[in-house]
């Protein structure tokens, strides 16, 4: 009894922490939606590296999804 | 009857140009003097003596102009945050004849809390490691746990760091704009023509921001937005010498009848 109590507290946290990373990866194409609208109000030196940013910041969300499936 | 050649001494009735005058002989036209070149010649004189004419008011102008640039001096660093006649920095509704003067962010200062916050934050896995408040998770829910730490605060600083560096205060030679991006998904655009400007005030408080000469500045308007706020900008008192100048400017343009 006391083994399944444990295996559903740790499904409860696989399931939370995989929402968690599908919302993070919809906040992050949001992050870049956001800075791509915010270069063309905005024009300097450095926005594409700001872009780049996010974009990289988007795709590490995107394999946290799956780390967090394959690891738990 | 000898005639005058000076006006002083011609009488009302004088027919004075069926006389022919040294000045006024007809040139024969030769090979060697084509008449083209006399006209050009003489549009020529028409457009110096134009020139002549406005001279003084474009100097006038020009110079206003030129005390603007004096007192701004040069931005060195591009991600500097009094960015003065910026090369490449544009937005998205400037007209094509405006020319930014200067483009402000707030004080590198401001950041300092949320920079100190993201340090704190990246630290915490590792401070957490040291104290036993997690042991009852497997390691790889401790692992997974502490990547999700490190993206929400990358996600912090970037979003303070995009915040700060969008959200930008422009003097143009026309207006004044502020645009502000808050929690990436709401923008604001206002904007104040120079010559509805009716009263600048700048409010430099507490330790920090006398230090290091950085404070808020009012811009009361009579446009549609009654007041524009730079807040945290740099060299307020530079600021406001400069819109003095470019107010002055403006005025002298409305004068002369050269209003965009």
């Amino acid at each position: 009894m006391n083994i399944d109590l444990n295996n559903l507290l740790l499904l409860a946290f696989k399931i939370f922490f995989v929402l968690g990373a599908i919302i993070y990866f919809i906040f992050s194409l949001v992050v870049v939606k956001q800075t791509t609208t915010m270069s063309k109000n905005v024009y300097d030196k450095f926005n594409s590296i700001i872009i780049t940013f996010s974009y990289i910041h988007a795709i590490f969300a995107f394999f946290l999804i799956f780390v967090t499936y394959i690891v738990l | 009857m000898p005639r005058s050649t000076n006006l002083d001494n011609v009488a009302p009735d004088d027919d004075f140009n069926q006389v022919p005058t040294p000045e006024t002989k007809p040139v024969v036209p030769t090979p060697s003097s084509p008449k083209p070149k006399k006209v050009k010649k003489v549009t020529k004189t028409l457009l110096s003596d134009q020139q002549t004419t406005s001279k003084p008011q474009k100097t006038f102008t020009t110079d206003i102009r030129q005390r603007v640039y004096d007192t701004l001096g040069h931005t060195r660093h591009p991600l500097s945050s009094f960015l003065v006649r910026p090369k490449v920095f544009t937005f998205g509704e400037r007209d094509e004849e405006e020319e930014i003067i200067l483009v402000l962010r707030q004080h590198w200062f401001s950041n300092v809390k949320w920079v100190l916050t993201a340090f704190v934050m990246a630290l915490l896995p590792t401070l957490l490691s040291y104290v036993p408040v997690f042991e009852f998770l497997p390691t790889n829910y401790f692992l997974v746990a502490v990547l999700f730490w490190y993206l929400i605060t990358f996600a912090f600083a970037f979003e303070k760091a995009i915040t700060w560096y969008f959200n930008v205060y422009i003097i143009t030679d026309e207006r004044v704009i502020d645009i502000d991006f808050n929690n990436l998904l709401n923008k604001r655009f206002s904007e104040a023509k120079l010559d509805a400007i009716q009263d600048v005030t700048s409010q430099v408080t507490g330790v920090a921001q006398t230090m290091l000469n950085y404070g808020t500045i009012f811009i009361q308007t009579a446009s549609e937005v009654p007041e524009i706020q730079f807040e945290n900008a740099p060299n307020p008192q530079k600021i406001i010498k400069v819109l003095q100048q470019l107010r002055q400017e403006e005025e002298q343009e409305a004068l002369e009848g050269r209003v965009r």
